[in-house]
């Protein structure tokens, strides 16, 4: 790139040019000023030449031609140093300006970040920024250290109307009126100097001024004068073509002047400044610097004079240092150096410029004159820049130069921004935009406004270097709008920041996202802005993330621009509160209908196993789905139903980021509402429906207007702070129709609206986490068709307790109601948990209870009609049936706590519309009900065969009692079924007091007898009572209880299928109930209990039981050789199967001690017990007196055999018993123990239900026998 | 001696998934996005200067007034992972702390990313993890 092209060097070609200092009467100036332009705008358009093509000579004589050449007038008076002050005032004017003519732009969107990185740097870069460096550049101008603000020429003029022209001229160059340059020796006061008598053609005829310059000729030589002509056009309605717009800033464009200007003026004075530039100025400089070239020569070039400067120089060292260096006059070598390079630099020959400024510089470095030595590195950094070579010369120059500034302090402040501005236009020229960037941000100076504009240029800088240094960009625009801010120039902080807010829109770095969005949408708010205020405020809104009095600030100046406004804002995506949109739970009802909120929340899998059986649709697909397909169009087939008259709920989570609290009020929903137009025919095709579904369609805005259609709830939220909230919302369909929940509203803080619509998105989410509402995959889950209105059951429980005890049975109440005119009827029901509830009779409501329980002779409660019942545990209600106008009806329901913990209750009612138009034919009722069961009495039973006697067992039972503080009174026990009877072992009260205090333990013994034979062998099923089948335990009380009427034995029956084991069933069990009482604490009423056990495993090792049967002590005179006693032995199967019996008496003792091993083989049964002697002495405290007799010691020989009849075997039928006679024949008299046979048994026909895997049983085994003793006395 | 120190944990994206103000100096109100604005401007930088070196620790990249940026570059951006960049904003000059500092937050960092539960490129929240952070700038800060 050609250096003069570049930016840089279009301005240095601007700007440093030869200086023509103009003096002038005042009548020059009048005369000019008819065309509105001063004398020197008048002349400004002539003096710029872009090819004025002049043939210099270098100082060596090469020539060259001048291209470009331009002319600086200047009047005397501007000749100086500009006033800090005012020029300061100009440049804030300038910003100021810059900042208002932007206004429209202000509002405008930030532009996306590509179309920034796309534009090219002109038309991106604000134009007042150029104008503003020049600006700046030039209030360090006319500088004493510079020569090239030094005028080259003076231009003198006077008007041919002056009187006395030739002494007007002599007076103009009074030393007086001079610059300060001239007279204080900075420059050479012979400078070249140029008549001009201004002639103005309208005033003075033309003879007195061809005379006036004849004198001037003759007094001032001839070459130096001239004669100029204007405003020889008399009308003054000349037109020209807006020369002058550049160079005069208060006109306007298209404004045209009144100009007395004729075109032959302006040839004049276009002839007049060329033959000025080409015949005057340009062959002076030439000349001077061939004059000023050889005297540097003379003195500095070569050798010697080196030497000699050196030396010289070296003897002022010991000078003492001033600040500013020492002075120079135009006389001085190093001034004259100085000129000459200037010269050469403005003539364009930078090879002649560049030794020169370079002799200099060491000159003025080791005269430690800083200001000088400074300029000059400016100099020649520029002269490298303009000559294209030495990059890095001219780049240590440069910063040579800043830094040689910036070391002399304030004064060079200027100087500094100036060397820095062209610095940065000379790396910009070379596309080194982060250098440029980094120069930039050392000029800001201390002046916070000028340091704005710079930093902000540095921030342009960063967008165009390459790659773009986005974030640096950002970074900078914002520090430069915070000290646009500290200067009260909002506009441009604005400005800036709308950059910056391209960079940083989306960011996550949240702190930086607040304070931009903050702080410009409060600087919008300051110049009243408050759309884009608002906008960007809302953004920093939920600012979790701040200290708690950062989101104060942030709230109270957002409350403070809405209030500004003075009305209230709707706001489309207000993020203050939070909505938790996949948290939406949406609760309506169509065929289901819910009892209570509790019934809501249960799970639809739930309702659906209840229902299923009960629901035709369910189970058939015929009724309803089809009958609806049909009436209803295909496009709202797969909307939701709900209808007409019923709130459709809607919970939402609110949640406050903030730890500030925040009220919001007046939620409500957005809905549209739009009504069917047609009902089509059954037999229709659906498809020609789309398009003309709806014509008219309500939206809720703000007008109320359309509550025929339906109504909203509305709500006030407090959230404090980071709280979460659900907000329950409704909105009920009036008429018929589709109805749409669009979105949710809400006012903050009273004065901004928020509103949120549901993204269908959103919500689709929520189906996939498993919504129960929304599980039919719909396009939009909150589209509802609104059908007529229909009736709805309403169901309570009364008396429902909540908390009760384990075992506690009690009847409650279902009352249901249908408010509405049209009957339900066909109604049945569902009730689950089984094991917990139970539906009643009709007549259960009227009895007294327990008292119905109690078993009298009379009533045959086993009777009792079950016809309104079916399977499946669905109840029919009577056919007649129908619920209408509000009338109530109460069902009964038992209760009865069977397991402790929380209990939830399920009831489903299932009912049909009495009119079969409506869309709807069936709906159902569903109650959810939650109840505490404390645990209460804790039953356990021990059952052990016993021995001595034949069928018979040994139960214990222990109770305790596991409540809290309740007392219960124990009251019956009964056996289930008609094998079994049951009797305490010892008819004793055991129990101190009537109640079982909380935490006590009790044990009862009781015997129990089986019963079964095969007599009744068929009726086992039937539960027909047996009279011993029941116990009472309490004393003083026979009242007792009928365990198998109707509550309590489907109870007892779902109890026996919950604590069932194993699959397999087999008889060997026992179920027991027991019954306690107690009084509730509140009325007293009697409370009743029953407690089931089922599944006692009576089961023993073998199918056999037997018995000796015989006289326990025998006389018999030993002088006989033995005595013969005979006994019996009662053998009982009590299997199903035919056993064969081998009694095998032994008379080894080998036999006793193995007998254990094979009992517990067989033992892996729970339950049973290896019962020794002692512990059957110590239960059944019948046995006769002490432990008499320790088995007598094994090894000895038994003082009796058994006789060989005692060896039999046989044969039982099942369930039947057998007698055989046994012998012993004693020989001597003592006590005997006859334990020691063993009874082989084997199923000799197993059936198939041992068979089939259950190890349990074995079909052979060998039993040991029981003790037996025997006295044997002598007979005397 | 009260300094400032400000360190951030940037992921892909420039997204910052990790922030402690672990600096013994005085919280100002406004420190907290001076130190955002200064770190996020600063991974222009860190853009240019990790292709340069193989070094993973680029002390002193940037600065702003006295606070200096120094940056740890994990190994990511040469195999294409996550190129995570653990930046601290400080005013210490003590170089071999500052990076001793990082070589042990790397290391934490590494058993973040271990963790199967923890979706590389997310913030980190563990509260372990912010805690041995803060241990570690006391420790060589």
């Amino acid at each position: 790139m050609d250096p003069a092209n570049s930016t840089l060097g279009r301005m240095l070609l601007d700007e440093i040019t030869p200086v023509v200092m103009v003096l002038r009467t005042h009548l020059v100036e009048e005369s000019s000023q008819k065309n509105q332009l001063s004398f020197i705008q008048l002349l400004s358009p002539f003096c710029n030449f872009n090819n004025i093509d002049v043939p210099v000579r270098t100082a060596s004589d090469q020539p060259y031609r001048l291209k470009k050449f331009k002319l600086r007038l200047l009047y005397a008076s501007d000749i100086r140093q500009p006033n800090i002050e005012v020029a300061k005032e100009r440049l804030n004017q300038v910003i100021t300006d810059a900042g208002e003519k932007d206004l429209s732009n202000l509002c405008s969107e930030p532009l996306q970040i590509e179309i920034v990185l796309n534009s090219s740097q002109n038309e991106f870069l604000p134009s007042w920024f150029q104008y503003f460096n020049k600006e700046l550049v030039r209030t360090v101008s006319f500088s004493e250290h510079e020569a090239f603000d030094h005028p080259v020429t003076c231009l003198l003029a006077v008007s041919s109307w002056d009187e006395d022209p030739i002494n007007k001229f002599v007076d103009l160059f009074n030393t007086n009126q001079l610059p300060s340059l001239l007279n204080d020796g900075a420059m050479d006061p012979k400078i070249l100097k140029h008549f001009v008598l201004v002639h103005d053609g309208e005033e003075v005829p033309i003879e007195r001024a061809t005379k006036t310059l004849a004198e001037m000729r003759s007094t001032f030589g001839a070459n130096c004068c001239h004669l100029l002509c204007i405003n020889s056009s008399k009308d003054g309605s000349e037109e020209h073509e807006n020369l002058w717009a550049a160079y005069k800033t208060d006109i306007s464009h298209g404004q045209q002047l009144r100009c007395f200007l004729s075109s032959d003026d302006l040839d004049e004075l276009k002839k007049f400044v060329q033959d000025l530039s080409s015949k005057h100025i340009i062959p002076h400089m030439e000349q001077k610097i061939r004059l000023l070239n050889q005297q540097v020569s003379a003195t500095r070039k070569g050798f010697r004079n080196q030497i000699k400067n050196l030396w010289w120089r070296k003897g002022k060292d010991d000078a003492p240092e001033n600040s500013a260096g020492p002075t120079y006059t135009f006389s001085s070598v190093e001034s004259q150096i100085r000129v000459l390079g200037d010269y050469a630099f403005m003539l364009h020959d930078y090879e002649l410029a560049l030794s020169n400024y370079r002799l200099l510089s060491t000159d003025y470095k080791l005269d430690k004159a800083w200001k000088h030595y400074a300029g000059v590195q400016e100099m020649m950094g520029l002269t490298y820049f303009m000559l294209d070579q030495s990059r890095k010369d001219g780049e240590y120059c440069m910063e040579n130069a800043f830094t040689t500034y910036l070391k002399i302090g304030s004064s060079g402040q200027r100087n500094v921004t100036r060397c820095g501005l062209w610095w940065v236009e000379m790396l910009k020229a070379r596309d080194q935009y982060k250098e440029a960037a980094s120069v930039y941000l050392r000029i800001s100076g201390e002046e916070p406004l000028h340091s704005a504009v710079m930093i902000e240029q540095a921030s342009y800088c960063y967008l165009f270097s390459t790659p773009p240094m986005l974030r640096k960009y950002g970074f900078h625009l914002v520090l430069s709008g915070d000290l646009y801010k500290k200067c009260d120039q909002i506009k441009h902080a604005i400005r800036t920041y709308k950059g910056a807010l391209s960079v940083f829109k989306g960011t996550t770095w949240r702190h930086i996202r607040d304070h931009v969005h903050f702080h410009i949408g409060k600087w919008y708010g300051f110049l009243g802005i408050f759309d884009v205020a608002i906008k960007n405020m809302l953004e920093v809104l939920a600012c979790g993330h701040q200290s708690k009095t950062t989101q104060e600030l942030f709230l109270k100046d957002f409350l403070q621009i809405i209030q500004q406004t003075g009305r209230t804002y709707e706001v489309p995506k207000l993020q203050l509160p939070v909505i938790n949109i996949p948290s939406v739970k949406v609760v309506y009802e169509d065929h289901r209908t819910y009892a209570s909120q509790a019934a809501i929340h249960v799970k639809e899998s739930l309702w659906q196993s209840l229902e299923e059986d009960m629901i035709p649709t369910l189970s058939s697909k015929s009724n309803w789905l089809e009958l609806q397909s049909k009436i209803l169009p295909k496009k709202f087939k797969e909307s939701n139903i709900c209808v007409a008259g019923e709130a459709i709920g809607i919970a939402i989570e609110f949640k406050n980021p903030l730890q500030i609290p925040v009220s919001v009020s007046g939620v409500s929903l957005i809905c549209e509402h739009s009504p069917v137009v047609s009902e089509p025919n059954a037999n229709n095709s659906i498809g020609d429906q789309t398009g003309e579904t709806s014509n008219k369609s309500a939206t809720s805005g703000n007008s109320t207007s359309d509550t025929s259609l339906f109504t909203l709830s509305e709500a006030d939220v407090a959230l404090g702070e980071g709280e979460t909230v659900l907000v329950q919302l409704t909105v009920t369909p009036i008429a018929e129709g589709t109805l749409k929940i669009v979105g949710i509203r809400w006012k903050l803080s009273g004065s901004l609206a928020g509103f949120c619509t549901f993204d269908s998105d959103l919500v689709r989410k929520k189906v996939v986490k498993g919504n129960r509402k929304a599980k039919r995959s719909t396009i939009d889950n909150l589209k509802f068709l609104v059908i007529k209105s229909l009736p709805k059951l309403e169901g309570f429980i009364h008396h429902l307790p909540e908390t009760v005890y384990v075992g506690d049975l009690r009847c409650i109440a279902l009352e249901l109601k249908n408010p509405s005119k049209s009957p339900v009827k066909k109604l049945k029901m569902k009730v689950s948990p089984p094991r917990f509830l139970q539906i009643g009779h009709k007549e259960d409501l009227e009895v007294q209870f327990p008292a119905c329980l109690e078993r009298t002779s009379t009533r045959q409660s086993s009777l009792r009609s079950k016809t309104d019942k079916v399977s499946d545990g669905i109840f029919l209600f009577p056919e007649d049936t129908t619920i209408a106008d509000g009338a109530p009806i109460s069902w009964p329901l038992w209760l009865r706590a069977a397991a402790p913990g929380k209990i939830s209750l399920h009831l489903s009612v299932y009912y049909e519309m009495g009119d079969i138009s409506s869309v709807m034919t069936y709906r159902t009722l569903r109650l959810h009900f939650n109840i505490e069961v404390l645990p209460s009495l804790d039953v356990s039973f021990q059952i052990n065969p016993r021995p001595s006697r034949l069928r018979e067992f040994l139960v214990r039972m222990d109770v305790v009692n596991r409540s809290s503080s309740k007392g219960f009174q124990v009251h019956q026990l009964s056996s289930v079924g008609n094998e079994w009877e049951i009797s305490l072992l010892e008819p004793t009260k055991v129990l101190p007091s009537d109640f079982l205090l909380a935490g006590q333990a009790i044990s009862w013994f009781l015997k129990l007898k089986n019963c079964r034979s095969v007599t009744d062998q068929d009726s086992v099923s039937s539960l027909c009572p047996l009279a011993k089948a029941d116990v009472n335990l309490l004393c003083g009380s026979e009242m007792l209880f009928d365990l198998h009427s109707s509550p309590l034995s489907e109870f007892h029956h779902y109890e026996r299928v919950h604590q069932r084991i194993s699959e397999k069933e087999h008889e060997d069990t026992v179920d027991f109930i027991l019954v306690s009482r107690s009084q509730s604490e509140e009325n007293k009423c009697e409370i009743f209990f029953s407690h089931h056990i089922c599944h006692s495993s009576v089961r023993t090792s073998s199918p056999i039981w037997w018995i000796m049967d015989g006289s326990r002590t025998v006389k018999h005179d030993f002088k006989e050789p033995f005595c013969v006693i005979t006994l019996r032995m009662i053998v009982h199967n009590s299997s199903d199967d035919v056993v064969s019996v081998h009694c095998n008496p032994s008379d080894s003792a080998v036999n006793i001690s193995s007998s254990g091993n094979i009992s517990a083989a067989s033992g892996n049964e729970i339950g049973w017990h290896d019962f020794s002697m002692s512990n059957d002495i110590k239960i059944t405290s019948d046995a006769p007196g002490p432990r008499v007799v320790k088995p007598m010691s094994s090894d000895t020989v038994l003082p009796f055999i058994w006789s060989a009849s005692s060896s039999t075997h046989f044969t039982l039928e099942p369930l039947s018993s057998r007698e055989t006679p046994m012998e012993i024949c004693v020989f001597s008299p003592g006590t005997f123990d006859l334990s020691n046979y063993s009874l082989n048994w084997s199923i000799s026909s197993p059936s198939d239900k041992w068979d089939n895997g259950d190890e349990s049983r074995a079909s052979s085994g060998t039993c040991q026998g029981h003790p037996f003793y025997i006295t044997v006395l002598q007979q005397d | 001696m009260a300094s400032t120190a400000c360190f951030m944990i940037v992921s892909k994206n420039d997204i910052p998934i990790y922030e402690a103000e672990v600096g013994t100096a005085p919280k100002k109100e406004d420190a907290a996005h001076q130190h955002q604005f200064i770190l996020h401007a600063a991974l222009d930088i860190v853009q240019d200067l990790a292709w340069t070196t193989s070094a993973m620790f680029l002390k002193s990249i940037d600065r702003f007034n006295d606070l200096v940026v120094s940056v740890y570059v994990t190994a990511g951006h040469i195999l294409h992972i996550i190129h995570t960049r653990l930046m601290l904003l400080h005013d210490s000059r003590n170089d071999d702390g500052i990076k001793s500092f990082f070589q042990e937050v790397h290391e934490l960092y590494i058993k973040i990313l271990l963790n199967p539960l923890y979706l590389p490129g997310s913030r980190i929240t563990s509260s372990h993890f912010d805690t041995k952070v803060r241990a570690l700038a006391r420790k060589y800060l």
